[in-house]
C-alpha cells in the first residue's frame, strides 16, 4: 500500500515537471492556451468536488463564486492598475468577497434538505446574475469590457506557469484539507448526516466552512479565468459555469481531487477538438449533449467517474491476486 | 387605470403560463419527493413542437394537441429512463434531472436549429376586446381562460375521483397507500405524465404571447415554477395557483414599476419562504 | 391440526447499513391469532413491515399459502390478501373518513359496500364522524379507522402493530371486541405490548429479542411461565 502511494507521487511529480517544460520545448500557443483553460477549470471543478463529492452537497450556484472573482479582478485591474501587485490583491480580495458571502448563504441555507438547497442556490446566484447584469455602469453587463493584464503575462508562458502553479497549490492544500480530521467529517455527513450529528459534530459547521472552502477557491480561479481573456462579461455568472464544473466533477470522478482535473482536461480538450469538427458537420456545434448523455450514463452507472471505476478496476484486480474478498467500498453518490 | 388593468391582465396570464409548469412539478414532487429540474425542458419542448404542428396544419388547436402529446411521450420516456433508475437517491436524483434538461435544451437546437422560431397568434384570437376605453388584447384572455379552466378540471379531479384521491393520499402517506393495494409507481408514471403535458401546454400557449421561443426559455421559466412551488407549498396544487399568480402580478407590476428587482423580488420572496417557512405560504398547516 | 397460513423464516432486514432483523421465524395458523412480543425496539413493527414489503428483507423466506411473497411489491401482496394497520396508524389526515374508507377500496360494487357496511357495524363510532378529517379524529378513532380499512376487504390476513397503544382502558376493550369479530373470519398476526390484551386474544406467542426470535408455544404456556415473562417482557 505504502510503495503504491509514493509511486503516484512520482508520477505526479513527472507530470507537473513535464507540464512546466512544455511551453520551453513547444511553441504551440494554441497548447498554451489551452492548457492554461484546462489549469483554471480543474481548479474549479476541484473546489466543486469538495462539496458534491467530498460534503454531498449539491449547488447549483457555484458560478456565483466563480463570478465574483472574475469581476474583482477585472475592476480591480480596470479601475485602479494593472499591475502584478493588483492582481494579486484582487485575487485576495475576490477570495475574502466569496469567502464572506458563501458564509452567510451556507449558514442561512445549508440546513435545508438536498432539493432545497439546490433550488435556492439556483436561484441566488441568479439573483446575482440579474444584479451584474442591471449594475451596468461596474460591469457593463452582458456586454462586459476588456482590461489590461498586468506587463508580466504579456508572454502567454508566464500566465500559463502561474495558472499551473495555482492548480498544484490548490491541490496539495485540498489534498490536506480532505486527509484531515475535518476532511473526514464531512465525508461522514455525507455518508450518514445524522450518525455524524449523534457522534457529536454538528453537521452545518462542516458543510458551511466545505462551502466557504468551495467558495474561495472557485472565486481564485474565476480571477484567473479573467485575466486569461483579458476580458469579463455576466456569462461568468451563468449556469453554463456551473455545469461546466458538474460535468468536469462527474466524468472524471466525484469524491476524488485527481478527477475533477481528468474531467476539465477531457471535456476542454473535447470542446476543442469538437467545436474544429463542428466546421464541417454542424452536428457538432451541439457538442455538449455528447457530454451530457455521457453524464447522465454516469450518474446512473459510474457514479464514481473515470478515476473512481478506474481505481475500483485496480483494486478489485489486487483483491482478486490476493485471494482475498473485494471490500464494497461505500458509495461517493 | 388602463395601464393598472393591463398589467394586471398581463399578469395574471404570465401567472398561468407558470402555474401550467409549476402544477406538474409540485404533484410530482408531493407523490414521489422528486424534484425534477428538466421540467423546464419540457415547457419548451411543448412549445417548439406545438409551433411546428401549428405550422404544419395551420391549425393552433392541433399545434395545441400536438404539444401535449409530445409533453405526454417525453414525460413517459423521462419517467422511465431519467427518474427510476435512480428512484430514491436525492442526489443522483437532482444531478440527472439537471443534465437531462442540458440534453433536453440541447436537443431542441438539434432539431429545430439554434435560432429562435417566430409563433404568431391564431387570426381568432389576434386583436384585443374594447371595454369602454379600456383595450385588452383577447390572447392574454385566452390563455388567463386556459389556465382557469385546466384549474378546474383537475381541482375536479383530485377532488371527486378516485385517481384524484389516491394521488391526494399518496402525498400524504404513500407507503399506506401501497399498503391498500395499489400501484403507487404506475399512479407515479401517469402524473409524471400528465404534469409533462401541462408543462408542455405551458409552452405552446407562451409561444404566440412571447412571439418567438428559444432554447432557454425553458430554463427561465422553470425558475419562476421552483419559485412558485416553493411559495405555494411542495405538493400543494391549488396553492401552486396562488402562488403563480402572485409570482405572475408580482413580476409584471415590478417590470413596469421598477424593472431593474422585477425577478430579483420573485427570487427573494422564494429565498425568505424556504428559510422561514419551508412548507410554503399557502399551506394551513404549520 | 389447522393449517398454516403464513410461515417466515430466518427472516434478516437491513435499514441503511443497520442490520435490523437477525433471525425472526414465526409461523401463523389458520383462524388464530400469533401474538409477537417483545420490549420496545426488538424488531417487532419492522418484522411487520417486511412482511409487507415495505422494508425489503434481505434474507430469508416469508411464505404466505406456500408461495414466498419475500421479493413481491408491497402492492402485490396488499392484494394478495393482507391488510395492514401499522403502528402509527397510517390515516390520511386531510381526507375524510369516507374518503379513506374510499382509498382501500378496489371496487365499490354492490358487494364490496356491503362489505363496508358489516365493517362499519364492527365500529359504529365511524359513522358519527363519516365527514370528518382524519387527522381530527381522537388516536382510539384512528385506531378504529385503521382497522377498518384494513378489514374492507376479506383479507386472508391481517397484520395490526400495537392498536391498544396509547388509548384509555375502555376503548382497548372495544378493539379487543372488534378483533374478536375480525377473528372468526380472518387469521391475525398481532403485536401488542399489553400482555392482558395479548394474553386473552391471542392462540400463541413469538417472542422477539434483538430482530430474532427468542422463543415461540402456546399462549397459554406462556401465561404460567413466569420467568419468560420476566427475562423479556419485564413482567411477573
Ligand atoms: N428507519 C430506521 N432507521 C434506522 N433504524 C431503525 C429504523 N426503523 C427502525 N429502526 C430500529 O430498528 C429496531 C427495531 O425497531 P422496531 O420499530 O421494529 O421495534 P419494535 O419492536 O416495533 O419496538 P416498539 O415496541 O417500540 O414499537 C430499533 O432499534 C429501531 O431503532
Ligand atoms: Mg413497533
Amino acid at each position: 500500500m505504502k510503495r503504491k502511494f509514493q509511486l503516484n507521487h512520482y508520477l505526479l511529480v513527472v507530470i507537473v515537471l513535464a507540464l512546466v517544460i512544455f511551453p520551453f520545448v513547444s511553441d504551440s500557443r494554441t497548447w498554451t492556451i489551452l492548457l492554461t483553460q484546462i489549469f483554471i477549470f480543474s481548479i474549479l471543478a476541484m473546489s466543486y468536488d469538495i462539496l458534491l463529492g467530498y460534503t454531498g452537497i449539491v449547488s447549483f450556484g457555484h458560478a456565483m463564486f466563480f463570478g465574483m472573482g472574475a469581476y474583482t479582478t477585472a475592476v480591480m485591474l480596470k479601475r485602479i492598475e494593472p499591475t502584478m501587485g493588483m492582481f494579486i490583491l484582487s485575487i485576495g480580495v475576490g477570495m475574502l468577497l466569496a469567502g464572506l458571502i458563501s458564509f452567510f448563504i451556507g449558514l442561512l441555507t445549508l440546513r435545508l434538505k438536498s432539493h432545497f438547497f439546490a433550488m435556492l442556490t439556483l436561484a441566488v446566484s441568479g439573483l446575482f446574475l440579474v444584479l451584474a447584469e442591471k449594475w451596468r455602469t461596474l460591469t457593463q453587463g452582458n456586454d462586459g469590457f476588456t482590461f489590461k493584464a498586468p506587463e508580466f503575462f504579456k508572454d502567454r508562458v508566464m500566465f500559463y506557469l502561474v495558472a499551473l502553479a495555482c492548480l498544484v497549490l490548490v491541490y496539495l492544500f485540498l489534498r490536506r484539507f480532505v486527509n484531515s480530521p475535518f476532511g473526514r467529517v464531512l465525508v461522514a455527513v455525507r455518508e450518514n448526516e445524522q450518525r455524524t450529528r449523534s457522534l457529536g459534530f454538528n453537521p452545518l459547521h462542516y458543510k458551511v466552512i466545505a462551502s466557504v472552502v468551495a467558495g474561495v477557491i472557485a472565486s481564485l480561479a474565476g480571477s484567473l479565468y479573467a485575466v486569461s481573456l483579458r476580458f469579463v462579461n455576466t456569462s461568468v455568472l451563468t449556469m453554463d459555469i456551473t455545469l461546466d464544473a458538474l460535468l468536469m466533477t462527474i466524468i472524471g470522478g466525484v469524491g476524488t481531487l485527481i478527477g475533477p482535473i481528468v474531467g476539465a482536461g477531457v471535456i476542454e480538450l473535447a470542446q476543442h477538438y469538437l467545436s474544429g469538427l463542428a466546421k464541417e458537420y454542424p452536428i457538432f456545434e451541439r457538442w455538449i449533449i455528447f457530454f451530457g448523455i455521457v453524464y447522465i450514463l454516469a450518474v446512473v452507472f459510474f457514479p464514481r467517474g473515470i478515476v473512481g471505476t478506474v481505481r475500483e478496476q485496480i483494486w478489485k484486480r489486487k483483491t482478486k491476486k490476493d485471494g482475498s474478498k473485494p471490500v464494497p467500498k461505500k458509495e461517493v453518490l | 387605470m388602463e395601464l393598472l388593468i393591463n398589467l394586471t391582465i398581463n399578469g395574471l396570464a404570465t401567472g398561468m403560463l407558470i402555474f401550467l409548469l409549476a402544477s406538474g412539478l409540485t404533484l410530482i414532487f408531493g407523490l414521489m419527493s422528486v424534484l425534477n429540474f428538466a421540467h423546464g425542458g419540457l415547457f419548451a419542448w411543448g412549445a417548439y413542437s406545438g409551433v411546428w404542428f401549428y405550422s404544419l396544419t395551420g391549425s393552433f388547436f392541433l399545434g395545441i394537441l400536438g404539444a401535449i402529446l409530445t409533453g405526454a411521450i417525453l414525460g413517459f420516456i423521462t419517467e422511465k429512463l431519467i427518474i427510476t433508475p435512480v428512484y430514491g437517491n436525492h442526489v443522483q436524483q437532482i444531478l440527472i434531472t439537471l443534465g437531462f434538461m442540458l440534453v433536453l435544451t440541447e436537443m431542441l437546437k438539434v432539431v429545430w436549429g439554434p435560432n429562435q422560431i417566430a409563433a404568431k397568434v391564431p387570426p381568432y384570437l389576434a386583436g384585443s376586446y374594447e371595454f369602454g376605453d379600456v383595450l385588452i388584447i383577447k390572447y392574454r384572455l385566452f390563455i388567463i381562460f386556459v389556465g382557469f379552466l385546466i384549474f378546474g378540471i383537475f381541482q375536479y379531479m383530485l377532488q371527486k375521483t378516485k385517481i384524484g384521491l389516491v394521488v391526494r393520499a399518496g402525498v400524504m402517506n404513500k407507503e399506506m397507500v401501497q399498503a391498500l393495494g395499489i400501484n403507487i409507481k404506475r399512479v407515479f408514471l401517469y402524473v409524471f405524465m400528465t404534469g409533462a403535458a401541462l408543462a408542455a401546454l405551458g409552452g405552446v400557449l407562451f409561444a404566440p404571447y412571447s412571439g418567438v421561443i428559444y432554447a432557454e426559455m425553458g430554463f427561465e421559466f422553470a425558475i419562476l415554477a421552483f419559485i412558485v412551488v416553493v411559495i405555494g407549498g411542495m405538493g400543494s396544487f391549488s396553492g401552486s395557483l396562488s402562488a403563480a399568480i402572485l409570482v405572475g402580478l408580482a413580476g409584471s407590476y415590478m417590470a413596469y414599476y421598477v424593472p431593474a428587482l422585477s425577478l430579483a423580488v420573485n427570487m427573494m420572496l422564494m429565498a425568505i419562504v424556504l428559510i422561514f417557512r419551508p412548507q410554503g405560504l399557502f399551506t394551513a398547516k404549520g | 391440526m389447522m393449517k398454516t397460513l403464513l410461515k417466515v423464516e430466518e427472516l434478516h432486514t437491513h435499514i441503511g447499513q443497520y442490520h435490523i432483523l437477525q433471525g425472526v421465524s414465526f409461523e401463523a395458523r389458520e383462524g388464530e391469532v400469533s401474538v409477537l412480543l417483545g420490549r420496545n425496539g426488538a424488531g417487532k413493527t419492522t418484522t411487520l413491515k417486511t412482511i409487507m414489503g415495505l422494508t425489503p428483507a434481505s434474507k430469508g423466506t416469508i411464505l404466505f399459502e406456500d408461495e414466498d411473497i419475500k421479493k413481491r411489491p408491497t402492492y402485490v401482496i396488499a392484494n394478495s390478501g393482507i391488510g395492514y394497520v401499522p403502528e402509527d396508524q397510517g390515516i390520511f389526515a386531510d381526507l375524510t373518513v369516507e374518503e379513506n374508507m374510499k382509498v382501500a377500496m378496489r371496487k365499490e360494487d354492490d358487494a364490496t359496500l356491503a362489505r363496508q357496511e358489516y365493517v362499519l357495524d364492527l365500529f359504529p363510532d365511524l359513522k358519527t364522524f363519516w365527514k370528518k378529517d382524519g387527522g381530527h379524529l381522537s388516536g382510539g378513532q384512528k385506531q378504529m379507522l385503521a382497522m377498518a380499512r384494513a378489514f374492507v376487504h376479506e383479507s386472508k390476513l391481517l397484520l395490526i402493530d400495537e392498536p391498544s397503544k396509547g388509548l384509555a382502558p375502555i376503548v382497548i376493550e372495544k378493539v379487543m371486541e372488534a378483533i374478536t369479530e375480525m377473528k372468526k373470519s380472518t387469521t391475525i398476526v398481532l403485536v401488542e405490548q399489553n400482555f392482558f390484551m395479548a394474553s386473552r386474544i391471542g392462540d400463541r406467542y413469538t417472542l422477539i429479542d434483538d430482530g430474532a426470535t427468542v422463543h415461540a408455544g402456546a399462549m397459554k404456556d406462556l401465561i404460567q411461565n413466569e420467568e419468560l415473562k420476566r427475562k423479556y417482557l419485564g413482567i411477573g
